[in-house]
């Protein structure tokens, strides 16, 4: 079946990918100056135990050796132990990767609808201010960081109106979080019926969402709109308006032939932001993954930087794989 | 850019194309398109108007600039703007307003010199990769190594990959430009590849190759001129993208090293204060920030549609629909 | 009660010119003339170029952008459809008047089956719904003769042979029995023998319905089996207008022979027609715009345009020195 080659076809690509940005990560994270060793026992340990932390830790033997033993490990589904947070990594990800990916999802969820339909309208060949906003749209979310427009709304709507909440994380410190099901509280705290907990869930999440919501809406704007172009100047949709077939069905087709567009530029910002709403998640001090990871690179512990950087291509992956199945359904011609 | 499928008969603007191989009277020809499109959209002209002021206020910042950047004076500290101090000063008593005026001088260096870098080793290597694709064994096999890496490149987190670059080769202005460099090398080094195997497979450089020109030759009279426009257009883009990611790194604490001016660090220094009520030393620096990167934006926004025939098209076709 | 004949559909005057940025507009029609009446078929030939596909978007009221009418109309069935509104001309385009379009397996949407394509133009100029606009389709897919109907009514562009493709825009264009069929180079990038099918399908369809059609064309030996009548293009122009008897019989302007002669391949013919290589210069405007390729041009032609005019025989021409006819 074409489907399965194709899911085939991809794995078969992904596994050499996977190891040599393990490998990049590997040999990246020990050129960064510091000893582990000497950074866990602190400025007062001998050095006897400092050796005999480096041969337990199998910081004594050659990097090759040691990376071909972290791959081993890997294997075998163990990220190794943050000596940050003296905790297997696995388990710190596992808690953190949830918030991440919930504050992601519905922000990029936000930036569609904001999006998709302002940059069909910017297309439309009527409504010239209507495409000189969206243009000019497209231009400013590019050129607005995100962590500086974070830093805004929260001076507006926590410092002067004081409608949100400070911003301390993903929920009331004073509430105890709901029981950890999926990780994202919204679901676990609608899973544990607490309503008290879900709605500072959600007003916890309101600024940060649209922080993201706002900036990334800039590109699936920008590619909306010149898919559409694109798609409106193109042979097809010249021929149906030849067949006199209505404004609205030519539009609607024009639309449909721009999704596997805006699918593609979603998940290129999905897999980007796992990573890239660092600076947002600073902000807030929303305690997520690529936080987590950004702390490790400054503190050269290595295990979290890698772990990251696995959970995150293991991310890439799953969502290219869902690409690839949105294109099997929006584009017959794939499917041959 | 791919290239859109263009209507029969050629449109007005047919002919321009960003393309250096028509010597003078070409680039007297490109900067008419240009006025063109400037003319079209005004906006862009805006764009311009940014770039030549953030310039010029990075090298007459000592004469512009009432204060000292770097010298704090505690007992001025968090003072909202005055007159004395337009866009008052940051917790340490520093004169904001003199700080902006300097800023541009780090980050510009750090985004010009990075994207700078990236351009000078991703072009040509693209050039390369694209024209060795499908060739002999040992040339194909060069160009497939180079296209994995960049793959495995981008496959790593942008933000994670330049801190840790950072981290590696010590806190500082030359770390900075190593980290955009790095990241920054795979975009080039896909778009002339994409350009370079569009460009190769035209009858003029089969011409030239069945005449026996060399692949130097090929490479740098046939293809590179006619390819080089769109990775200009990029640079541009990519000037005020690199902006955003050293103001991004010193957010962080993995950029430029305070006191430096630099509009990342002043944001991130601000921080704290913006939840007690100070909003201008964070606010007004990623103001200036924002409108930089605009600039760069809009110049790169222009450049590309003079670089893309097809767009060109489009643009006029725009500009006729009014 | 006496019915004037008015033509089914009348192009006057017609100008289309297209902006550059010099400032100079490209005319692409300067000037069209042509009246088609109920039943009939007309052929226009021309070399690339001529303006023949701007003619045809001209007359449904779809000049590509930039371009636009500068002057003249063109009316159908008392519409003016160069002047229309957006909406009444789509209510007109694909029922009354429809157009066959060249290379259709690029110019189909590549996401919707043949059965959507044709069923789309059903419902909407024809209000029937889904499953009535697939049966008709199905009857629409037998009388364009394309193998296994049924099982192709679920096909995408890409899974069609260009022959194929081919009968499903007749089909299309078909659909809701027009008067009036622009083909538009309808058969260009087929085999010879699938161009014979198409065409001699294409006329006895076109026929059954008592519709009127225009073939636009490169190919003149089309114009000789189909049409009633001829009309050259070039340069924008109308050069020669006659019934196709006429025509083959004495082609009465310069150009005309020249067709005729590259169709007949007689190399001597085109040695006598044809100005030497080299020798056609660029010639100042104002003139007749053939001047600078014609064998016959005297001082006048390069000074005054000449007119559109009737000369014996039937013939009208464009040509201060017509072929065969005494000055």
């Amino acid at each position: 079946m074409a489907l399965a080659r194709y899911i085939l076809r991809r794995l078969i690509f992904v596994v050499p990918q996977l190891l040599g940005i393990l490998m990049v990560g590997f040999f990246l994270v020990k050129l960064i100056p510091g000893d582990p060793a000497v950074l866990m026992l602190g400025p007062n340990a001998t050095p006897e135990s400092v050796a005999a932390l480096r041969s337990s830790l199998g910081l004594d033997q050659s990097i090759v050796t040691q990376f071909g033993v972290y791959i081993g490990h890997v294997l075998r589904g163990d990220l190794g132990i943050s000596w940050q947070s003296t905790r297997p990594v696995l388990d710190d990800l596992l808690e953190r990767f949830p918030a991440t990916l919930e504050l992601v999802t519905l922000g990029l969820a936000l930036a569609l609808v904001i999006g998709v339909p302002l940059g069909i309208a910017s297309a439309s060949e009527r409504g010239g201010s209507v495409r000189r906003a969206g243009d000019l749209y497209g231009l400013l979310a590019g050129a607005i960081p995100d962590f500086w427009l974070a830093l805004v709304m929260i001076y507006l709507f926590y410092s002067v109106l004081g409608i949100a909440p400070p911003p301390l994380g993903r929920m009331d410190i004073a509430l105890s979080n709901p029981p950890f099901v999926t990780g994202s509280m919204i679901l676990d705290s609608l899973l544990a019926g607490d309503w008290e907990a879900l709605h500072s869930v959600l007003s916890h999440l309101v600024l940060p969402v649209v922080t993201l919501g706002l900036i990334n809406a800039g590109p699936i704007l920008k590619v909306t709109q010149s898919t559409m172009l694109r798609v409106q100047a193109s042979d097809f949709i010249r021929y149906a308006e030849t067949c006199g077939l209505p404004r609205k069905v030519v539009r609607r087709q024009a639309i449909r032939a721009s999704l596997p567009s805006i699918v593609t530029i979603v998940s290129v910002l999905y897999g980007f932001l796992i990573g890239g709403a660092v600076l947002v998640e600073i902000v807030f001090s929303w305690g997520g993954a690529g936080q987590y990871a950004v702390q490790a690179v400054l503190n050269a512990d290595i295990n979290p930087v890698l772990g990251f950087v696995v959970f995150s291509a293991v991310f890439s992956l799953v969502v290219y794989l869902l690409v690839d199945l949105a294109y099997f359904m929006l584009d017959p011609r794939t499917r041959g | 850019m791919t290239a859109v499928p263009t209507s029969k008969g050629a449109g007005p603007f047919a002919g321009v194309a960003l393309s250096s191989r028509q010597g003078g009277a070409g680039l007297a020809r490109q900067l008419q398109a240009l006025a063109a499109i400037l003319r079209w959209r005004p906006l862009f002209a805006l764009g311009y108007v940014i770039v030549i002021g953030v310039a010029a206020c990075a090298i007459l910042a000592p004469w512009l600039a009432p204060y000292d950047p770097v010298t704090a004076n505690p007992e001025a500290y968090l003072q909202p703007p005055s007159w004395q101090h337009w866009l008052g000063t940051d917790n340490t008593g520093m004169d904001i307003f003199s700080r902006i005026l300097y800023a541009p001088r780090t980050d510009l260096t750090i985004a010009l010199l990075g994207t700078g870098v990236s351009a000078l080793i991703g072009i040509p290597l693209g050039a390369v990769v694209g024209y060795y694709e499908q060739r002999s064994r040992l040339r194909a096999a060069f160009s497939v190594t180079v296209m994995r890496s960049a793959d495995v490149l981008q496959a790593f987190p942008v933000f994670v990959f330049a801190i840790a670059l950072v981290a590696v080769f010590g806190q500082g202005i030359v770390s900075v430009v190593i980290a955009i460099a790095f990241v920054n090398i795979p975009i080039y080094l896909r778009l002339m590849r994409s350009q370079v195997l569009s460009i190769r497979g035209m009858r003029y450089v089969d011409a030239a190759f069945v005449a026996g020109a060399s692949d130097f030759a090929i490479l740098s009279r046939h293809i590179l001129p006619n390819a080089v426009g769109a990775a200009l257009a990029q640079l541009s883009i990519n000037i005020g993208w690199s902006v955003l990611l050293t103001a991004g790194l010193s957010f962080v604490g993995a950029g430029v090293v305070a006191p430096t001016p630099e509009w990342g660090s002043m944001i991130a220094t601000g921080f704290q204060n913006v939840t007690t009520g100070q909003w201008w030393p964070s606010v007004v620096p990623g103001i200036a920030l924002g409108i930089t990167v605009f600039g760069f934006a809009l110049v790169g926004s222009s450049l590309e549609i003079l670089a893309d025939p097809a767009q060109m098209r489009l643009a006029v076709r725009r500009r006729e629909a009014r | 009660m006496t019915e004037t004949a008015a033509p089914l559909l009348a192009v006057e005057d017609l100008h289309v010119s297209f902006p550059h940025p010099t400032g100079n507009a490209v005319e692409a029609l300067r000037g069209i003339d042509l009246t088609i009446a109920r039943g009939e078929m007309i052929g226009v030939v021309g070399e690339s170029g001529a303006g023949k596909t701007t003619l045809a978007r001209a007359i449904l009221g779809m000049v590509p952008r930039p371009g636009r009418v500068t002057r003249g109309r063109a009316t159908f069935r008392g519409e003016v459809m160069t002047e229309l509104e957006d909406d009444a001309r789509r209510a007109i385009l694909g029922r009354d008047l429809s157009m066959i379009i060249p290379n259709p397996r690029g110019e189909l949407n590549p996401v919707l089956t043949v059965g959507e394509h044709i069923g789309n133009v059903l419902r909407h100029h024809r209000g029937l719904d889904k499953t009535a606009a697939r049966a008709a389709a199905l009857d629409l897919l037998r009388a364009v003769a394309i193998p296994d109907p049924q099982r192709r009514l679920d096909a995408y562009p890409h899974e069609l042979s260009g022959g194929m493709a081919q009968r499903v825009v007749i089909a299309i264009a078909l659909a809701c029995s027009p008067t009036l069929v622009i083909s538009d180079d309808a058969t260009s990038g087929l085999d010879v023998t699938v161009q014979a099918q198409i065409l001699d399908l294409l006329k006895q369809l076109i026929r059954a319905n008592d519709a009127s059609a225009i073939f636009i064309t490169r190919d003149i030996a089309v114009t000789a089996h189909f049409c009633d009548r001829i009309a050259v293009l070039y340069a924008g122009e109308i050069v020669e207008l006659a019934a196709v008897g006429t025509f083959f019989d004495g082609p009465r302007h310069p150009y005309s022979i020249m067709l005729l002669a590259a169709f007949a391949y007689s190399a001597e013919l085109r040695r006598h027609w044809t100005r030497p290589e080299g020798e056609e210069e660029a010639l100042p405007p104002g003139g007749c715009s053939f001047a600078a390729r014609c064998v016959r041009r005297k001082q006048r032609c390069l000074m005054e345009r000449p007119a559109l005019r009737a000369v014996p025989g039937g013939s009208a021409v464009r040509c201060h020195f017509p072929v065969g006819v005494a000055p």
